[in-house]
């Protein structure tokens, strides 16, 4: 337009223009184009500057986008689009993951969730379905059905409790009779879609040109005893339906919907279509739409008691089972403690080896039959299985039994075992004594004998302290002084109180020897009382003489007060005018 | 997934059954043959490294007792037009057939291939049939469905065909 005002200026102006022509000519002209002069020269601007021409465009390119979409253009658009998002996507997850995953995160949880649930719940139905099924009486004859015709029990269940159900979904490209997709219920046994597809279109083509139908027109329905086709045909596709059973008009109405839509999404790929099936990946999910299926009502509340009853008595079975293995092991358990409570044994492990229970640990060879408890438990001996290890047990009753074994004692001695240590009672003969200490150590277990009286230094000194005390020392009536047999048997009795000193001492007693003088009833109280006392007095300082030691010396006169024998003969009497020895001992402290 | 439709055509009895049956493992039994005319079988082949299924509609031949339905030759992305070297007028039916295809669908790929190349010396090839041959500059291949030759290789020349 510029350039077109530029020529027609100067054809309008007269050939002989004088320069001042000239001038104003300029003036002119740039009164007349200044405007379009700058407008052009903006634009000019607008174009060579990418910063503008980037505004310009950030302005429009949504409403560009948008319009784009309107057109119908959308598959050139998303074509156009796809590897930059593609790209960006992948650039935002190389940079940071998070970012995709949490604005992805609001839709995929639900989106898992539903997933799971559907599977979950079309996984329960069928279970339910065939547990109620498999329980029942109709069950068994299903089951029957089942082995009679080669069918699997799932399909003989399948056929009687549905009312019907879409097994396979098929699209077939019309025109070359190519499938583009498939969609098949779970668990149905199928053959390769592509060659059904070509099949069932040949079949179509087959029944068209044999009867002549008008184009357009075709198979709707094919029927072979319980199963079903239902086909729908749409201007470039067809849906075949394989039903199994009765299914209502509105499945027809699904089909035709699904059939729609893709044509309606396809319509470009279907019409171009040369058996690259790619552009109809996602069909196969408009497909499923038709898997449609529903089961008899009645056999469902029917199975349902079945099922309940039946998972009743295999509660009941199921928990008598495990509370009578409880009780019986709670009474294995109580044996157990038993045994534990006997001496001789210890149980290291118990449990349960092949059906039989086993009782592992350490028995000593005079420990009690573990046998015996176990029939006294009123539990089966033959279930019980002992692992038992020798070794000698510290118990005392073990003890005891082991001591009494080994040592063997004479009738009427026995012997127990307190703390380890043995002790002795009733009337050892010396001979079994004699070397008894030495035997115990053979007694595994027992620390050490606690002889007591029995002990070999403990009966000699009580064999001399008899002795001693059996010694009588007469004197003549009313005299203190000792004959020669009586200063000789004083002579004979100092070797005693020497052993009987050494006995002590080795015993760990102080000695004290009481000299007691006797008087007999004769005579004034008052005479007696020295009269015993210097008897006793006389037989003190004579054992002095003979060299017993002072310290253990007592002597005393007791007159009448303890007679050595009842005065009833003049014999009698004789012994009542001595001098008698009471040996009395008193532990020392030990060294 | 590419899939391509393909035809056997040929005469009665010039073994296109047979090169189906040793090309393919079938699903369905071959009396579709008389009873639809048609049956539907698939091998899958490599070409250029990606997997074609080629779904093979092997046409009922025809013979006195039925005709060939051109309906089934809708879509076709190529065909296998198959005579029997022992019998000269399938040759010439073949011919026939080409250009009745021509013009049912227009030109599509196709491979020639004569049959019973196992029993060449009953062929009934004479020189003006073989000029014929020449100056019609079709892709010839000479098979036995017996021993196997060639057969694959016709499928795959096809298939090359298919692909330019």
């Amino acid at each position: 337009m510029a350039d077109a005002s530029t020529k027609r200026v100067p054809q309008d102006q007269p050939e002989d223009a004088s320069a001042n022509g000239a001038g104003s000519l300029e003036e002119l002209r740039h009164l007349i184009l200044a405007p379009e002069q700058e407008a052009l020269e903006r634009l000019h601007h607008r174009v060579v500057n990418p910063e503008a021409r980037t505004e310009d465009v950030s302005s429009v390119v949504a409403e560009a986008i948008q319009l784009r979409r309107e057109q119908g253009g959308s598959d050139a658009l998303s074509e156009a689009l796809a590897p930059t998002i593609e790209t960006a996507v992948r650039e935002s997850v190389r940079k940071d993951p998070t970012t995709l995953a949490d604005a992805l995160f609001p839709v995929m949880g639900p989106a898992i969730r539903r997933s799971i649930l559907e599977t979950l719940r079309s996984f329960l139905e069928s279970f339910n379905q065939i547990m109620d099924q498999s329980l029942s009486v109709q069950g068994l004859k299903w089951r029957l059905e089942a082995l009679r015709t080669g069918r699997t029990f799932t399909e003989v269940v399948l056929l009687h409790s549905l009312v019907f159900r879409v097994e396979q979904v098929f699209l077939i490209h019309k025109k070359t009779g190519l499938s583009l997709g498939h969609a098949v219920a779970p668990s149905v046994a199928m053959q390769d879609p592509s060659l059904v597809s070509g099949m069932l279109s040949a079949i179509q083509d087959f029944v068209r040109d044999s009867f002549n139908s008008a184009p357009g027109e075709g198979i709707e329905r094919l029927n072979v005893g319980d199963l079903d086709v239902w086909v729908e045909a749409g201007p470039y596709a067809i849906l075949a339906c394989v039903i199994r059973g009765i299914a209502p008009r509105a499945l027809r109405d699904t089909m035709a919907e699904v059939l729609e839509n893709i044509h309606r999404e396809y319509s470009a790929q279907l019409d171009r279509f040369t058996g690259d099936t790619a552009p109809f990946s996602a069909v196969n999910k408009e497909l499923a739409r038709c898997l449609e299926y529903k089961y008899k009502e009645g056999s469902k509340r029917k199975g349902y008691g079945y099922a309940w009853a039946a998972a009743g008595v295999l509660l009941l079975f199921v928990g008598g089972f495990f509370g009578w293995r409880w009780w019986q092991y709670r009474r294995w358990n109580n044996l157990v403690d038993t045994l534990r409570g006997q001496p001789g044994l210890v149980i290291t492990s118990f449990g349960r080896e092949h059906g039989r229970f086993s009782i592992r640990g350490l028995r000593d060879p005079l420990a009690p039959d573990p046998r015996q408890f176990v029939e006294k438990a009123g539990l089966d001996p033959a279930k019980a299985e002992f692992h038992w290890g020798a070794y000698y047990a510290l118990d005392d009753a073990i003890l005891q039994q082991r001591a009494t074994q080994l040592l063997a004692p004479p009738h009427g001695v026995t012997l127990t075992v307190e703390n380890g240590i043995l002790r002795l009672a009733g009337q050892p003969s010396a001979s079994w004594l004699k070397d008894l200490r030495a035997r115990s150590l053979l007694v595994p277990g027992l620390s050490s004998v606690d002889f007591g009286r029995f002990a070999p230094e403990q009966m000699a000194f009580d064999q001399t302290k008899d002795d001693v005390q059996g010694v009588i020392i007469k004197f003549p009536v009313g005299t203190a002084s000792l004959s020669a047999a009586e200063r000789s048997s004083l002579r004979n009795l100092v070797p005693k109180l020497a052993s009987l000193q050494n006995s002590a001492a080795t015993l760990h007693q102080n000695l004290r020897l009481e000299v007691v003088g006797h008087s007999d009833a004769t005579g004034a109280e008052g005479t007696n009382q020295s009269l015993s006392q210097r008897r006793a007095d006389r037989v003190a300082w004579e054992l002095l003489q003979l060299g017993f030691a002072d310290s253990a010396l007592h002597a005393k006169g007791v007159a009448t007060a303890e007679p050595v024998r009842n005065e009833d003969t003049e014999e009698n009497r004789q012994f009542n005018r001595s001098v008698t020895f009471v040996v009395k001992t008193s532990s020392s402290p030990q060294p | 997934m590419i899939q391509k439709k393909i035809c056997m055509l040929g005469s009665f009895a010039v073994g296109k059954t047979s090169l189906v049956r040793r090309f393919v493992e079938s699903i369905y039994s071959d009396a579709y043959h008389t009873t639809v005319g048609v049956k539907v079988d698939k091998k899958v082949v490599h070409h250029n490294g990606s997997e074609i299924s080629l779904l093979l509609w092997d046409l009922y031949g025809e013979d006195e007792f039925q005709k060939m339905r051109w309906t089934y030759l809708r879509g076709t992305h190529g065909y296998l037009l198959v005579a029997d070297g022992t019998r000269r007028n399938t040759l010439e039916k073949a011919f026939q057939l080409e250009q009745r295809v021509r013009e049912e669908v227009g030109a599509i790929p196709f491979i020639f291939v004569i049959n019973k190349a196992d029993l060449i010396q009953d062929w009934q090839l004479d020189p003006a049939m073989e000029s014929q041959l020449i100056a019609r500059n079709w892709s010839i291949l000479r098979s036995s469905a017996k021993t196997g030759e060639n057969v694959d290789d016709a499928f795959s020349q096809l298939t090359r065909k298919m692909f330019p």
